[in-house]
């Protein structure tokens, strides 16, 4: 393997990221300039030299390995995440080591988890920071660097097809190059019509601005304290959810849509298994909100049920109530929303809706093998014949997931948490969803938990944004050789 | 970017940017500290100073005061004007440099009082002044004519008319008297809120430094963390200047050094290993060139 390769490409990796940072600090010199302004600046500048400096040395490479590629992709989204400290540390506030990483680490996986106690504390030039890290994370570090690289030519194929959810870019049927531009087109027309809504809607620039980053990146960080609850805005609240909803859904397929094409969102068996998913687990929750009477009637309880459920789905995280207060059997809903999540080839984290529906066809599949020992049955997903190998890999993947599940809640509650803030919690950062249940709850955070949980908390964000296995191939020395 | 030179000078400059930018954000970062230290200390000082500057012209305004009320000594009156001013002026001067105007705002409050109790006793110290003198000349006057006109016959009336010039003044002075006392009485109560107000400005300034020193600790943990960041930075680069420089110019020159070696000792054909860039891939084309050459020259022989 080449690590001079790798390096350079991490390198690019950084220097896009001093951009975003230059960006940032030039909001908070526009707002005022406030305290944001001198410790963005700076982490600009050294992270431009650090991204800089692998370029004097390395020559531009054209082909990378598959290795090399992986290395590059899991290799920025650690030094990425080291690198989104920088500004946090030198602003300082509530800001210790573990509380940076834990912020960095949950902006650029998109997680949306929070130690901060009171956010609106923040100077609007961090605040900017801390969503477009997010934003950059939610298409993918590498998919920013592929784009201002147009002459890394065949290095594209092998960095996109780590980068991209394995079960996704199997469903794209253009060249890598297009696939960029593609999944760039969607991402920035879907932040911008947002925006334009949101401010329609009621919210200043900044806000409308930086929501729909952070609903277009399903991260689900946000400007005040309440989250979405500060608004109090069932207009907002639907553009939101309409961000969110399409946010979780393939890339590819949007754009497929947009232009016309038959293979569009209304015909993909997963859409639409995503949108009855959503619409279903919606109105059960609000029937039980309605029931209970924690609502005074049934629409005000389907308004917060469907966003609630939309925003745990997706991986947002957004609140605009208080889920602890909900009954058990909309707390389970809404973790099982939290474990399934959205689409492959979309922003969001989890499971994915994908590998639940080759699971479920897998398990009708053997049923019937059962019943006929002889017959040839096969799996077809939206019509397309699946290789062994993909049904096996999405098997693998769930089982390794609810592994992974299963040993978060333990460190939880070996460190002290209850068992449902202890287990909520682990789903929430393996699935990139942000908010649990119990003391990391849509009304609370993480700046409660120790030190040790939120580390563990941040490797199970990178293990889930990740998608286990990309990371997980980085601890074998052998694979290094 | 090419050439050996060329690398090497831009990976030497950014290790120099780097150590430049640590020096000069340590030095910006002690200096703001270092400052920030100084005011909080100077603050303090200010604040003893204004509160003991206050407390002066307060006294000096009491003492001129309480003359006036018990003696009636009409020279006071200046010192007791005096007294407020210094006061008011000192209020100011401690507004306009305090952070925490609110701090100020009770005392603000008490010597306003003060300035208006000062102000209406002083006119009616003056009126009072103005009509004794004006009864003193009359009385004067009066007794003259007298005297010219009638020494010897009217003396008795004389003396009793005097007499009763003097019990209406000491009926008056009687009257202002009490009004005095009462106005002294009003006057120390008054003083005695100001000078708990102008402690009370003075403590709240002392008891607000705990809090500020812990602020200023704050301050030095986040005076550390750039620079502390810019070294970490700094040692990255200068590691991966390190492998860089292995990898681009020492590695090759020993795996020339070596091809060339065994070539020259055993005449195994020259092949390094690796691929070379910049200068050193001219250097390696350069002693093929040189080996193709003295082969053709041996065969030739």
């Amino acid at each position: 393997m080449r690590f001079q390769v790798v390096i350079r490409y991490i390198g690019l990796v950084l220097l896009i990221f001093a951009a975003f940072m230059l960006l940032s600090a030039g909001i908070a010199w526009w707002s005022g300039p406030d305290s944001s302004y001198f410790p963005l600046l700076l982490s600009a500048l050294l992270t431009a030299l650090l991204g800089l400096f692998p370029t004097i040395f390395v020559e531009r490479s054209e082909q990378i390995s598959s290795k090399e590629g992986y290395c590059i992709v899991v290799g920025s989204w650690l030094v990425a995440c080291l690198v989104g400290m920088f500004p946090y540390l030198m602003w300082g506030g509530e800001f210790t080591l573990i509380n940076a990483w834990f912020e960095s680490v949950s902006g650029l996986t998109t997680t949306g988890s929070s130690i901060l106690t009171d956010i609106e504390a923040l100077p609007r030039g961090l605040l900017f920071w801390r969503i477009s890290s997010a934003w950059v994370g939610g298409i993918g570090v590498v998919m920013f660097a592929l784009l201002i690289l147009p002459s890394m030519g065949r290095s594209k194929k092998v960095l996109s097809n780590v980068e991209l959810s394995a079960v996704s870019h199997d469903d794209y049927h253009y060249r890598t190059q297009r696939i960029v531009q593609i999944l760039l087109f969607v991402y920035v027309g879907l932040t911008a019509t947002s925006t334009l809504l949101l401010k329609v809607a009621g919210m200043n620039w900044f806000d409308a601005l930086t929501h729909a980053m952070s609903a277009s990146a399903t991260c689900g960080f946000g400007t005040k304290n309440l989250s979405i609850a500060y608004f109090n805005s069932p207009l907002i609240e639907a553009v939101l959810i309409g961000t969110m909803v399409i946010g979780g859904i393939h890339f590819g397929l949007i754009y497929a849509t947009l232009i016309g094409s038959q293979a569009n969102i209304w015909r993909s068996e997963v859409t639409r298994t995503y949108f009855a998913f959503l619409g279903c687990g919606a109105l059960l929750i609000a029937l039980s909100l309605w029931f209970t009477g924690i609502y005074p009637g049934f629409f005000s309880s389907l308004r917060h049920a469907l966003f609630q459920f939309v925003a745990l789905t997706t991986t947002s995280g957004f609140a605009t109530a208080n889920t602890n207060l909900w009954p058990s059997f909309a707390i389970i809903l809404l973790i099982f929303g939290s474990i399934v999540c959205a689409c492959a080839g979309s922003t969001s984290g989890g499971l994915k809706m994908n590998r639940l529906i080759l699971a479920f066809k897998m398990l009708v599949a053997r049923l019937k093998r059962q019943q006929h020992p002889n017959a040839i049955i096969r799996v077809r997903m939206d019509g397309v014949l699946q290789e062994d190998e993909v049904v096996h890999t999405a098997m693998i993947f769930i089982v390794t997931y609810f592994m992974l599940m299963l040993l978060g809640t333990l460190i939880n509650t070996l460190f002290g948490d209850d068992l449902l803030t202890g287990f909520s919690s682990a789903v929430a950062c393996l699935g990139n969803v942000g908010p649990g249940f119990g003391e990391v709850g849509s009304m609370s955070n993480f700046a409660a938990q120790p030190a040790v949980l939120k580390f563990s908390g941040t490797l199970l964000m990178l293990f889930g944004r990740l998608e286990i296995f990309g990371l997980v191939q980085l601890f074998f020395i052998k694979w290094w050789r | 970017m090419t050439g050996i030179r060329k690398r090497i000078t831009i990976g030497f400059f950014s290790i120099v940017c780097l150590l430049f930018i640590s020096g000069m954000l340590s030095f910006l970062e002690l200096n703001m500290l270092s400052r920030d230290t100084g005011e909080i200390l100077a603050a303090n000082q200010r604040n003893i100073e204004l509160s003991r500057e206050m407390l002066d012209a307060a006294h000096e305004q009491s003492r001129a005061f309480t003359r006036l009320t018990l003696h009636h000594e009409a020279q006071y009156d200046s010192l007791c004007r005096a007294g407020m001013n210094r006061l008011e002026q000192t209020l100011e001067t401690a507004k306009k440099e305090a952070v925490d105007k609110s701090t100020l705002d009770s005392l603000s409050i008490v010597t306003t009082e003060l300035r208006l109790l000062t102000d209406r006793f002083l006119a009616r110290f003056a009126e009072q002044r103005a009509h004794e003198q004006r009864l003193a000349i009359e009385a004067q006057q009066r007794r003259l004519l007298e005297q010219i006109d009638t020494l010897s016959v009217i003396l008795p009336d004389s003396i009793r008319q005097a007499d009763s010039v003097a019990m209406v003044q000491s009926g008056r002075s009687l009257s202002s008297a009490e009004s005095y006392l009462a106005e002294q009485e009003q006057h120390d109560r008054i003083y005695h809120r100001l000078t708990s107000a102008i402690q009370n400005y003075m403590t709240s300034a002392q008891s607000s430094l705990a809090p500020r020193t812990e602020q200023l600790r704050k301050n030095a943990y986040r005076a550390v963390t750039p620079v502390l960041i810019s070294l970490l930075v700094m040692i990255a680069i200068v590691l991966l200047l390190y492998y860089f420089m292995l990898l681009y110019c020492v590695n090759p020159i020993l795996r020339i050094n070596r091809a060339l070696g065994e070539w020259l000792q055993f005449r195994i054909p020259y092949r390094p290993k690796g691929e070379f860039q910049d200068e050193l891939k001219e250097i390696n084309e350069k002693v093929e060139t040189m080996i193709n050459l003295s082969k053709q020259t041996q065969n030739n022989r």
